[in-house]
């Protein structure tokens, strides 16, 4: 038996045992990427490694055994740095996007390649919720959305873009032919807000804080909701009953609406802060040179607001949308909405307010001669559909599915689960850090039935490689070469479908990035 | 070498079949079977590994991942010859780029490929052959060449294809030698770099001179003399016993030293010989380097420093020894220890001697070896097995080649009483495959050893079994590690693990095992002939005993040494090395390759010991000592090791696969001069995790260089970052031109490789920069000196 301290935490272990098996005794948590329970640790990610206090080392705490009288450090600043310098190397040599450019170029974010691989399985209702996580109006954007994300489409470099916009339309119109969908909403909080203005970021706002269990308020001075989604777009490009059906949502969550009223004259700000428990100004546009009715900060154009707090100069009144910068497009108010609304929950439960929860997120870039064949492979060959956006009527089902199997599936096939980007975001890795001279060729590899396996995105942790020598695979995976140009592979080029014969899944489940996945032919739920 | 490369597959399976027999079917034989297989087809192939899957318990995963792991192996098809270009450090800091470069563009050798058109050879580089002295070396086959420059190239080519047709005519049988030694002895040198220098044909007519004039002169191959710089040594000693050194002998003059030593008993050959001799000019005559001949006399003064604070423990009798002559070695001492221990029967008083006498393990990091052999002794379970580190693979060390290769039985013997004091009963000595000659002659001393009773199943009569094989590496310098060469060893790839378990504890097949490295089992016989006190009287407080230094470089002397610890960096350097070349200045000295660091010649006063050496931000190492000169750039010195060591890197680690890498990357802009001042920073704190979070020594190490070099000179790296190059040595900073000196002699432009100087007689002569390769040629050859290098810009 062993006795160590670990945090300054004693706890007696049996001989052989690991510091990170004494550590996990004691319920502290460290961070690992290439152990595998039932495995002989391989030591090769270096995530795990402790300071041993005794000797000033650091140590991989897979591998190193307990010994008594031990001191070890989880998480001292030697270690989070080490860690850290780790997760930046791995990541400097880690070719693949966590999502696709089209999701990270979309203003509110929208998971797009999840929604046509729901398209393309038929699961329209599904596709519509995927949608409603950032955008509670699909089918009012996807009639009036300039679309920046089928310009970051990759698709477009080799032909043309997957008409994305007139998809998602295509999802949100069948949210509105079929019974309405309520996302489901926490318990009533009993907290209260009021949302100055009903336009894009106001209603997005609502609808979202709504979700979290806030009782919403919305006014404006017109006498119906919408904004200038109303005020400004001409009937027969937004059919006003496609915006009062979305906008019905909001009301059905239980926002309600105070409409012909109007800050400063119909009701002063002061008033709101006294009887609301916070407050949020999405008053479009500002255009009158008397802004004193706000009471609040001002800056060049709107409203001064921290970028990603929407927080202004007062406590618990948040700013978004054109009252902070006038930008004109719908999809950015709506994204600012949703943003606020997290913002303000955090504010109402009493917690810091970050903002939005970002996640970390590699980044491929530029694709290089002979890429795109490797994406290619895995698409719907043929072009795209050139639909004019207020036709869409003529998008029927076939062809919705068709377009969406164009997609190339650039976003990571393991974006939740994978490891490597869920301790990149804890330690805030920087990938460009330790930027290399030239990145690796990405490769596909599709040659098995249900995995698919990206070379660029592995760790070389060998965990695959040992599940299938242990379950005596007749080929099996190995490692090939040596130093910074090993590669996991299987022998003489043989066929995956041949090395995985047995282990697949296995290998799949094990594997801490998306370097061996499944293809994806069922699509899932991201987890909340 | 080569033969009918056929791999048609019955043709194959059969010959395959046979390989698996002879060596085994189990994992662990991958890599004898692999290298047998190599041998037979210069390359691995695809049908054959297909075949060996078949037939053996080795899966064709295992295979992939071993062949690819180990640089020996080949998957494609080889030249008819192997060109190795020597990249060790001594050679780097020589011009060894350029002249890979020269032999590249010599043989038409498009980018990206390796084998010239015809087929004949094929063009790789080595980590190091061992050969510092002889800088910048190439090896083709089994010829070595030494001293070489690109405008020399071509003349190596011929000379290795005229060898070679002479071998074919000259295998004729050799009548022998005369016998008896009444006349005298004449010693050959025959130590790697001895053997590069020429020291077989000088041999081979040392001998035919000798058997035509009938002398009963003895003629005795020695091991290493260690004046490696003055290869090859022949030394004669006279009835009288004066003896004569001979230093860089051509075999012409080999002849003439015969006859002016002793006089032939035919009369008929005292009179042919004025008559051959113009003959033997034509065959003999060198094609690129003229040689001078040197008669040294050992009482004259550099001889006199090179050895005197020299003290040969691990290389005693050194220059005396016939390496294979086992009497000879008995007749000195040999074996009279490992007798001593037998018959004493007390294997821990054995131990107790070795930990008394304060010798630390040899191969680098200075581990006591006593507490070492204690360990194992002490661990649990009844079979134990004993290693031999010989896969010295430090570019510019040669140490344990040179030890292996003349002293095979004082190694043995060593290993012997190890074996012995801890209990082990089954060895294996592991040597770099890179070491051909090394191997041989641990083989041949091995089986004289096992026929004479001195190994075996009853060594010495004692009842005391030891089975001893030998397991050539395969291109791995990460197998210097331990844990690596013991899963080597089992038929994995070289990958090291977390230590503790030590292999004391857990080692060979996970039994308790005792791993030293060759210098180390070298000091054991003398330790128990002189007793541990004796040992211990020298070097230093911590750091007792003798240590075997390979110095080379920038150096007038360079050669392989052997110093009691203590005497400081300022004493090899100038008493043993004869300091630098008149018109330089020493810099500094590179200890412990590429896991060590850079010691400037202000802090040379330190004394060899690991410690201060570590101290100082050095490691002792394996003992390369590589002397850098005012020429000598030193983030393209530290850019070099991390070169090394990050092709050499197992890959299994983060910090060492991707950060050795990255590291790299930010040295090849200091190089090429697009760094910026905040990459020096970078670049530390980068270099200090590498060396603190690395899983083994070699990452753990990997950042030595980089980080002394920042400690001592990082003066030279932010002059990089301004785009200048102060030692003038990085490509990208430099350029040639031709100053007003010029006197129009058209050398520099007739012998420009690549036409960059318009050949304009009597007047001065100018060169295009955008073509020229800065090969160095046209520096060399100016007769006036005026060739010069400026900063990028300078010259234009």
């Amino acid at each position: 038996m062993h006795t160590l301290t670990i945090n300054g935490h004693s706890t007696t272990v049996p001989d052989g045992a690991t510091v990170l098996d004494a550590a996990r005794g004691l319920g502290i948590r460290i961070p690992t990427l290439c152990h595998r329970e039932g495995h002989e640790p391989f030591t090769s990610c270096m995530l795990c490694v402790v300071e041993d206090r005794g000797t000033g080392r650091i140590i991989p705490s897979c591998s190193a055994r307990a010994v008594d009288g031990m001191e070890i450090e989880t998480d001292s600043p030697a270690v989070r740095d080490a860690r850290k310098v780790a997760l930046e190397l791995l990541l400097s040599d880690h070719e693949g996007d966590c999502e696709a450019p089209c999701t990270r170029i979309c203003p509110a974010h929208l998971n797009i390649p999840l929604m046509l691989r729901q398209i393309i399985a038929g699961a329209y209702r599904e596709a519509l919720v995927t949608t409603k996580e950032t955008i509670p109006f699909p089918a009012v954007l996807g009639r009036i959305c300039p679309a920046p994300c089928e310009k970051g489409c990759r698709r477009a470099q080799h032909d043309d873009a997957v008409p994305i916009c007139i998809l998602k339309r295509f999802v949100g119109d069948h949210g509105l032919s079929a019974e309405p969908y309520l996302p489901p909403c926490a318990p009533a909080s009993g907290k209260r807000v009021a949302i100055i203005g009903a336009g894009p970021a106001g209603l997005s706002a609502a609808f979202y804080l709504q979700q979290l269990g806030h009782a919403c308020t919305v006014f404006d001075r017109a006498g119906e909701p919408g904004g200038a989604l109303r005020s400004a777009i001409p009937g027969e490009r937004l059919p006003r009953a496609v915006l009062d059906g979305e906008i019905g949502i909001v009301r059905l969550l239980g926002a309600a609406f105070r409409m012909n009223t109007a800050l400063g004259r119909d009701v002063a700000i002061d008033h709101l802060r006294s009887e609301f428990d916070a407050v949020v100004i999405a008053i479009g546009a500002i255009v009158d040179a008397d802004t004193s009715f706000l009471k609040l900060g001002m800056a060049k154009g709107g409203i001064k607001a921290q970028v990603h707090t929407h927080e202004t100069s007062e406590r618990g009144v948040f700013a978004c949308g054109d009252a902070v910068h006038a930008n004109r497009m719908a999809v950015r108010a709506v994204a600012a909405g949703r943003a606020t609304a997290a913002s303000v929950g955090q504010f109402l439960s009493g917690g810091a307010v970050t903002g939005l929860h970002t996640r970390f997120d590699s980044m491929l870039g530029r694709l290089r001669e002979g890429e795109m064949a490797q994406f290619l492979e895995g698409a719907r060959p043929g072009p795209g559909l050139h639909v004019p956006s207020d036709r869409p009527e003529e998008l029927g089902e076939a062809d919705a599915r068709a377009q969406a199997e164009r997609c190339l599936h650039c976003d990571c096939r393991k974006p939740e689960e994978c490891a490597l980007r869920n301790y990149a975001g804890e330690y805030d890795a920087k990938q460009r850090r330790y930027a290399g001279a030239a990145r690796r060729q990405v490769e596909i590899v599709r040659q098995h039935a249900s995995v698919v396996y990206e070379p660029g995105k592995c760790i070389k942790c060998g965990l695959c490689v040992t599940i299938t020598e242990q379950a005596r695979e007749e080929l099996g995976l190995t490692f090939v070469g040596r130093g910074f140009d090993v590669r996991v592979a299987a022998p003489f080029s043989e066929p995956l479908s041949r090395a995985l014969a047995r282990t697949a899944d296995e290998c799949v489940a094990a594997c801490p990035t998306g370097a061996l996945a499944h293809s994806g032919a069922a699509p899932r739920q991201p987890a909340a | 070498m080569n033969g009918d490369t056929t791999t048609s597959a019955p043709h194959c399976h059969a010959e395959i079949d046979a390989i698996v027999a002879r060596i085994g079917r189990g994992p662990h034989c991958v890599i004898p079977v692999l290298q047998a297989i190599q041998e037979r087809y210069h390359y691995l192939p695809e049908a054959a590994l297909r075949r060996v899957a078949q037939v053996s318990e080795i899966r064709l995963a295992d295979m992939m991942g071993v062949s690819t792991f180990y640089t020996q192996f080949r998957h494609e098809p080889a030249g008819r010859h192997t060109i190795k270009v020597c990249v060790g450090t001594a050679c780097h800091v020589k011009g060894a780029e350029r002249v890979t470069e020269a032999v590249r563009r010599y043989l038409g050798i498009p980018e990206g490929q390796d084998t010239d058109k015809a087929g004949l050879f094929t063009v790789t580089t080595v980590a190091c052959l061992g050969c510092c002295t002889l800088a910048p070396a190439v090896q083709i086959d089994d010829v070595t060449y030494g001293h070489l420059a690109p405008g020399t190239v071509g003349a190596m080519v011929h000379d290795f294809l005229a060898e070679q047709e002479r071998r074919k005519k000259g295998a004729a049988a050799r009548a022998s030698l005369p016998h008896g030694a009444q006349a005298g002895e004449i010693r050959i040198g025959q130590g790697s770099c001895c053997v590069a220098g020429g020291s077989y044909n000088v041999r081979v007519v040392l001998e035919d001179t000798v058997r035509e004039s009938r002398v009963p002169v003895n003629i005795k191959m020695v091991g290493c003399v260690g004046m490696c710089h003055q290869t090859p040594l022949v030394e004669v000693v006279d009835k009288g016993g004066a003896s004569t050194l001979y230093a860089k002998v051509t075999p012409k003059e080999a002849r003439r030293i015969v006859s002016r030593h002793f006089k032939p008993r035919n009369p008929l050959s005292r009179l042919s010989h004025a008559v051959t001799a113009g003959l033997e000019k034509l065959l003999t005559d060198e094609t690129w380097t003229p040689v001078e001949r040197y008669s040294i006399d050992a009482r004259d003064a550099p001889v006199c420093s090179f050895l005197g604070p020299q003290k040969h423990i691990a290389a005693e009798h050194c220059g005396q020894l016939d390496p294979l002559d086992l009497d000879d070695y008995i007749s000195r001492d040999g074996y009279v220890a490992l007798r001593n221990v037998l018959e004493a029967g007390d294997p821990a008083g054995v131990v107790e001697a070795i930990t008394h006498s304060g010798l630390r393990g040899r191969g680098g990091a200075g581990f006591p070896t006593g507490s070492k052999w204690a360990a194992v002794r002490a661990a649990a379970g009844t079979r134990r097995f004993i290693v031999m580190n010989g896969d010295e693979g430090d570019p510019g060390a040669f140490m344990d080649r040179m030890l292996l290769e003349s002293y095979p039985y004082r190694v043995l013997e060593g290993i012997t009483i190890a074996a012995y004091a801890v209990g082990a009963h089954e060895g294996v000595l592991y040597i770099r495959a890179e070491y051909p000659l090394a191997v041989q002659r641990i083989r041949a001393a091995i089986a004289h050893l096992e026929e004479r009773g001195l190994l075996g199943a009853d060594v010495m009569g004692s009842g005391f079994p030891l089975a001893l094989r030998v397991m050539e590496g395969a291109g791995a310098f990460v197998c210097g590690e331990e844990t690596a060469l013991l899963a080597s060893i089992e038929g994995r790839r070289g990958m090291p693990r977390h230590r503790p378990p030590f292999p004391a504890e857990k080692g060979l097949f996970n039994t308790p095992t005792l791993i030293n490295n060759v210098e180390t089992y070298a000091c054991v016989p003398w330790i128990l002939r002189h007793g541990p006190r004796a040992f211990a009287a020298l070097g230093t407080q911590a750091s007792t005993g003798t240590k075997v230094f390979s110095l080379t470089g920038k150096v007038l002397r360079g050669g392989l040494i052997e110093v009691p610890m203590g005497v400081t960096i300022r004493q090899i350097v100038e008493e043993i090395g004869g300091g630098v070349a008149e018109g330089r200045t020493f810099k500094a000295v590179q200890i412990g390759g590429p896991s060590g660091g850079c010691i400037p010649e202000r802090a040379s006063d330190l004394p060899i010991d690991f410690e201060e050496l570590t101290e100082a931000g050095a490691i002792m190492g394996s003992g390369g000592l590589v002397v850098l000169d005012d020429t000598d750039c030193m983030v393209d010195v530290s850019r070099y090791f991390l070169k090394f060591t990050q092709e050499q890197s197992c890959g299994k680690c983060t910090f060492c696969r991707i950060g050795t890498k990255r590291m790299l990357e930010v040295l090849d802009r200091f190089c090429e001069g697009t760094a910026r001042m905040d990459d020096i920073g970078e670049l530390e704190h980068l270099a200090r995790v590498v060396k603190q979070g690395s899983l083994c020594g070699l990452g753990k190490t990997a950042p030595n260089p980089v980080l002394s070099t920042l400690r001592y000179f990082r003066d030279e790296y932010e002059a990089h970052v301004h785009g200048r190059c102060p030692a003038k040595k990085c490509k990208a900073l430099i350029e040639y031109v031709i100053t007003d000196d010029c006197i129009g002699c058209t050398k520099c432009a007739q012998r420009c490789p690549v036409d960059a100087i318009p050949m304009k007689p009597y007047e001065r002569h100018v060169i295009n920069t955008t073509i020229c390769t800065q090969c160095d040629t046209c520096r060399q050859i100016c007769p006036v000196q005026a060739v010069k290098i400026v900063d990028k810009g300078e010259g234009t």
